[in-house]
């Protein structure tokens, strides 16, 4: 098994565990958790076909590396900012999931 | 621009004028006042720009046309006269009430509709005058705000949106039948026999103006809605509004024989409400429920007869349909406004003012040797003379006279007011105008439609010609009302707006389906559940999409 | 295509203007934010005004290449009709809610600001970055940030007001949208092993329907569709708007889905080959439909205002993927018909949207609360907002002259050209509920009020006039002549005469 196809496939699955993480996950900061995990099996992806479409006498294609970058950027951003709400909710409602109250209306689902 | 298109652009522009009047407060006050003075240009219109060339204005990147043949020249006048009979009638009728301006700016909007109706070319001007004649007519009737006045206005509302519905569809399969991008109507019903959805497309223009004429089972709205309105709306409402879908009939459905069965079809359903509705008519002691059950059932002999003339194609067969619902949007449209004096005079006046002349309109409207009516029924006797088809007519007439000597027995004993009293002059002047006018008119535009000069008495020499046949359905509708009069307390009452109790049931219905949808969707809201369907996306769009490449 | 076209700085001064004034505004804060953010956004309707009429006087897209490095290995600006269109539309909506937020946002002269009132001018130039940066990106990564962008800035106008509702429910948006920019941003990975570019218009025609382009065509779908609350991922969208301030529920939903919605039609008119994009089209059409027929019905069900409101979006959102079968599917006249009507009903929708939710938010106001049955007095309260939201409702329904009737025609007359007519029904059924639950709020507000309600609060009128200003655009997008709709079919492959 060459190298990118063992990265690829371990991208594979840390986009699986990330997405399972984020749907079923209950706590706020799981959630986080599991969208950076998510993240990184993306750029973990990216790095794969850097590596596949490397020009002659490089050893990656460095436009992806840009892009991982860029999107490491992004993720660190929704990152800071969901902890940050996260956060102020725990400060406001000491509750640490997005789950409504019991007493919810409909728009609170 | 010639001096006739001139005239169908002001006949568009007055209401708009008087409109963007009420912007401002204090023009606002005057416009109730002035609401007698907008559908003038429209009987000037119709008086000397018939048979003119139409006019093409390229607007909004469409060809817009406004075009008056003759039959939709007769509509148009008889409509303009009753507008402004009537809004010469609303002001003093509402009082000074608050609601009086709001009343004039839904009064304007649908005079707007009601009148561009007869002057639309193209399918969008005809669709947009046809939406605003059935949807302003809501503010109309939900003038008095009381909770009957609404449910009346929602039922109208809701069958007017469905039968808009109906038409847009039917206007969108016609334009597409079309080869160029044209949306003149005439290259539409060019079309029409042509096309392969023809069937829908007559289905659909048969749902829609039948709904707004008050075909059986669409007429439930009318009953409603004219014992809720305000008297000048209900007149406008059974005289020009219900002419809307008549004349959408005559426009829309083509005149060389392509119908085939539709004719027959559309001539049963015409018959079938004529005497639906007076079996339903003669139950009802609101004189205006009455009156309204009457445009239902003369609404049915109209379409009756616009089946059989293009089934057999006869020739003229538009111009005495359109003769023959000219009289009936002058003289009901008089006789609601009889129903609005009636409260106002009392003693030998009442007698001699109201309750005669009405009676002589109302027997006019079974053929009454002399009247309006009988002219009309003349016009249309060469479609309605076959066989089976005649008697029913024939019979429907009767029923017609018993409907209306109802009415006038339910007239007479509203509370009349005290014998000395003097009405003011500006309605009964409109009441006597109209009443004039459903006398006189159909004898002066007889000549237009058929051979013979009418002051040489066409009806009279029918009645020496023929007597029986023209007497015996008033003599036989005079024995009913006589015999309803003596037992009619005996008939079931029926509710207004008949058929209606049916669709309660499709209500619950549908109120079980909208409970069963937001519980479903609230299942879709939850956290898991939209997770997998995203998943789910995927996987399908991913199997759509190599399927399709494959 | 491979060069900067003359004018092409007008789609740098569109991107940098906002910007640039964000973050000066940030500096200088007070009242010089709130003025620095009018004039901008007033400039913006004018760059606007400026790009649309360049790209109509060229007959051709407008290109900007930063740098003056052409792609596969620089970023394009593309300004072509869709964007030009979309950008103005955006640019007139951002400053009437500019205008609106006056009246809540202001800072009066003696004190310091509210943090609420600082955040309102910075994020609502935030917005009009990502949203130009979003329509005229042309390389798909960088619309993957510009996306980003739009989601942040959005989620935080809605939690302005820093309720505890809202948090919760915005932290639920943002977890759901991160999940669609992270399938969307697998699908351009996917993509650029694949053919070793982003630019869209490269790889328009250039594509091959091979397995890893159609897994991210699917995966790019389907984040855009999580972004665009597509039936039946649309759960966040009803509680974000339930407490947002009426400006963010505007710009929500009036022009952040329709920025998704571009991103969309990038993706499947241009990057996916014609084949297979046909065959899946009528999957999305069918959610679309779905999501018309069970948006208008629970609608109408709704017990609060802005709920009705924010399901009333979900139901027109539908009417956008309707356009997709009809433009790939159809002749070209039939195809160029339909992509006008989707993207006028993309226009007029964000139009009247926006206008529903100023005027419901100027009703809740007024009357202290947005139940639906209990709306009477707002008629004499504020007799304009209910105005705007009755004008709103009838270019949502289809009636005559407005522009959500004249995308409607297009859109029926396509359908029924190339003989796909269910989608006919279901654009006709959703017309009628639509009038369904308009009749129901409007019957509501001319009613009395309740015996025992307090007064009414009597609001000022220039927030009532935005919303009916807003309101009446979008009833005079339908009085347009259809000529000068001309400026949308400009770049759109497969449109006569279109370069690639």
């Amino acid at each position: 098994m060459s190298g990118p196809v063992l990265y690829g496939l371990l991208g594979a699955a840390l986009v699986a565990l990330g997405l399972f993480g984020l749907v079923v996950q209950a706590a706020v900061l799981r959630k986080i958790l599991a969208f950076n995990l998510l993240g990184g099996g993306v750029f973990l992806l990216f790095g794969v076909v850097a590596r596949r479409t490397a020009p002659a006498g490089l050893a990656a294609d460095p436009v992806p590396q840009a892009m991982v970058i860029t999107g490491i950027v992004v993720a660190f951003a929704a990152t800071a900012l969901a902890v940050a709400m996260a956060l102020r909710m725990y400060q406001i409602t000491a509750a640490v999931t997005v789950s409504p109250p019991p007493d919810a209306q409909a728009g609170d689902a | 621009m010639t001096g006739a298109q001139g005239l169908m652009v002001l006949t568009l522009a007055a209401p708009l004028a008087l409109l963007l009047a009420c912007l401002w407060p204090a023009p606002r006050r005057r416009v109730p006042g002035l609401l007698w003075l907008a559908p003038l240009p429209g009987l000037l219109a119709a008086l000397f720009a018939a048979g003119a060339p139409p006019l093409v204005m390229d607007g909004a990147g469409l060809r817009l046309t406004l075009a008056l043949d003759a039959p939709s020249a007769l509509l148009l006048g008889a409509a303009a006269l009753l507008w402004s009979a009537a809004g010469a009638y609303a002001p003093a009728y509402l009082g000074r009430q608050a609601g009086l301006e709001r009343f004039a700016v839904w009064w304007l909007v649908t005079l707007w509709g009601s009148l561009g109706v007869f002057l639309a070319g193209d399918l969008v001007t005809f669709y947009l005058t046809f939406a605003a004649v059935s949807l302003a007519a809501f503010g109309l009737i939900v003038q008095d705000g009381t909770p009957r006045a609404r449910r009346a206005g929602e039922i109208t509302l809701l069958l007017a949106v469905m039968g808009e519905v109906c038409l847009l569809l039917a206007f969108a399969l016609l334009a597409d039948a079309v080869p160029t991008s044209s949306l003149a109507i005439a290259d539409a019903v060019a079309a029409l026999p042509g096309s392969p959805a023809r069937g829908l497309i007559l289905g659909l223009l048969v749902a829609g103006f039948g709904l707004k004429a008050g075909l059986v089972p669409l007429h439930v709205w009318l009953p409603l809605a004219h014992p809720a309105a305000p008297m000048p709306a209900s007149a406008v409402l059974s005289g020009a509004i219900v002419k809307a879908g008549i004349i959408g009939l005559l426009r829309f459905l083509p005149a060389d024989g392509a119908l085939e069965g539709w004719g027959d079809g559309l001539a049963a359903l015409g018959l079938f409400t004529a005497f639906w509705a007076v079996g339903c008519g003669i139950t009802q002691t609101n004189p205006k429920t009455v009156l309204a059950y009457s445009t239902v059932s003369q609404m049915g002999v109209t379409v009756a007869a616009l089946g059989m003339g293009l089934a057999l194609a006869v020739p003229g067969t538009a111009m005495a349909v359109a003769f023959y619902a000219m009289h009936h949007v002058l003289a009901k449209g008089a006789l609601f406004l009889a129903v609005g004096l009636a409260g106002a005079v009392g003693g030998a006046r009442r007698t001699g003012l109201l309750l005669l002349p009405a009676l002589f309109l109302a027997l006019g409207f079974g053929g009454l040797p002399g009247s309006g009516g009988a002219l009309a029924k003349l016009a249309v006797k060469p479609q309605l003379d076959a066989g089976l088809v005649g008697a029913l007519a024939a019979l429907s007439a009767a029923g017609s006279t018993l409907l209306m000597l109802h009415f006038i027995r339910r007239l007479a004993s509203l509370p009349p007011a005290d014998a000395t009293a003097r009405p003011s002059w500006v309605p009964l002047l409109a009441w006597l105008g109209m009443a004039g006018a459903a006398v006189l008119g159909p004898w002066v535009l007889f000549g237009a439609i058929g051979p013979g000069d009418p002051w040489l008495g066409d009806s009279w020499e029918a009645l020496a010609k023929d007597p029986v046949g023209l007497l015996w359905p008033v003599l036989l509708g005079a024995v009913l009302a006589l015999l309803l009069g003596r037992w009619g307390g005996h008939l079931p009452t029926v509710p207004e707006g008949d058929l209606l109790v049916l669709a309660g049931r499709v209500g619950r219905g549908g109120a079980i389906i909208g409970a069963a949808v937001s519980h479903l969707e609230k299942r879709l809201r939850a956290w898991p559940t939209a997770g997998l369907a995203l998943l789910v996306l995927v996987l399908a769009l991913f199997g759509a999409l190599l399927a399709g490449a494959g | 295509m491979t060069a900067t076209t003359p004018a092409g700085w007008l789609l740098v001064v569109a991107l940098v203007l906002p910007v640039a004034g964000m973050l000066l505004a940030f500096v200088l804060g007070g009242r010089a934010a709130e003025r620095l953010a009018l004039l901008l956004l007033g400039l913006g309707v004018g760059v606007g005004v400026a790009v649309s009429a360049a790209v109509l006087r060229m007959g051709a897209p407008i290109v900007y290449l930063p740098g003056g490095w052409a792609p596969p290995l620089g970023l394009a600006l593309v300004a072509d009709g869709v964007a030009a269109a979309m950008l103005l539309t955006t640019a007139l909506v951002l400053f009437a809610v500019a205008l609106f937020g006056r009246a809540a946002h202001a800072t009066p002269p003696d004190q310091a600001e509210t943090r609420a009132a600082l955040a309102y001018w910075c994020f609502l130039l935030a917005l009009a970055g990502s949203l130009a940066a979003a329509f005229l990106g042309g390389d798909l990564f960088n619309l993957f940030v510009a996306l980003e962008m739009l989601t942040f800035a959005a989620l935080s106008l809605a939690c302005l007001e820093g309720k505890p509702s809202q948090f919760r429910s915005e932290l639920r948006y943002l977890l759901f949208a991160l999940i669609g920019s992270v399938l969307y941003l697998l699908g351009t990975a996917l993509l650029y092993g694949g053919y070793g570019t982003l630019d869209f218009r490269l790889l328009a025609g250039r594509t091959r329907a091979d397995l890893p382009t159609l897994l991210a065509a699917a995966l790019m779908t389907a984040g855009l569709a999580a972004k665009m609350a597509l039936f039946p991922l649309h759960l966040w969208l009803p509680p974000a708007h339930a407490g947002a301030p009426p400006a963010a529920s505007a710009l929500l939903s009036g022009l952040v889905v329709k920025a998704a919605f571009v991103l969309l039609l990038r993706v499947w008119i241009w990057v996916l080959p014609p084949l297979p994009a046909m065959a899946a089209a009528p999957l999305l059409a069918a959610l679309g439909a779905a999501a018309i027929l069970v948006g208008s019905l629970v609608a109408l069900r709704q017990a609060r205002l802005k709920l009705l409101v924010a399901y009333s979006t979900v139901a027109q959102i539908g009417y956008l993927f309707l356009m997709l079968p009809l433009v790939l599917s159809g002749a070209a006249e039939t195809a160029s018909h339909a992509w006008l009507g989707g993207l006028l009903q993309a226009g007029s929708h964000a139009f009247a949207k926006a206008a529903m939710f100023l005027a419901a938010g100027l009703i809740a106001t007024a009357l202290g609360h947005d139940r639906v049955t209990a709306l009477g007095g707002a008629g004499q309260a504020v007799p304009r907002a209910v105005f705007a939201f009755g004008l709103a409702g009838l270019s949502l329904m289809g009636i005559p002259p407005s522009g959500g009737f004249t995308a409607k025609w297009l859109l029926l007359t396509s359908a029924l050209g190339d003989g796909q007519w269910w989608w006919a029904a279901v654009i006709l059924g959703g017309g009628l509920l639509t009038g369904g639950y308009v009749y129901r709020v409007l019957a509501g507000t001319i009613a009395a009020p309740p015996g025992d309600a307090p007064r009414p609060r009597p609001l000022p009128h220039g927030p009532q006039n935005v919303a009916l200003g807003l309101a009446l655009i979008s009833v005079a997008l339908g009085l347009l002549p259809l000529a000068s709709f001309g400026l949308v079919q400009i770049g759109r492959p497969g449109a006569l005469g279109a370069l690639p």
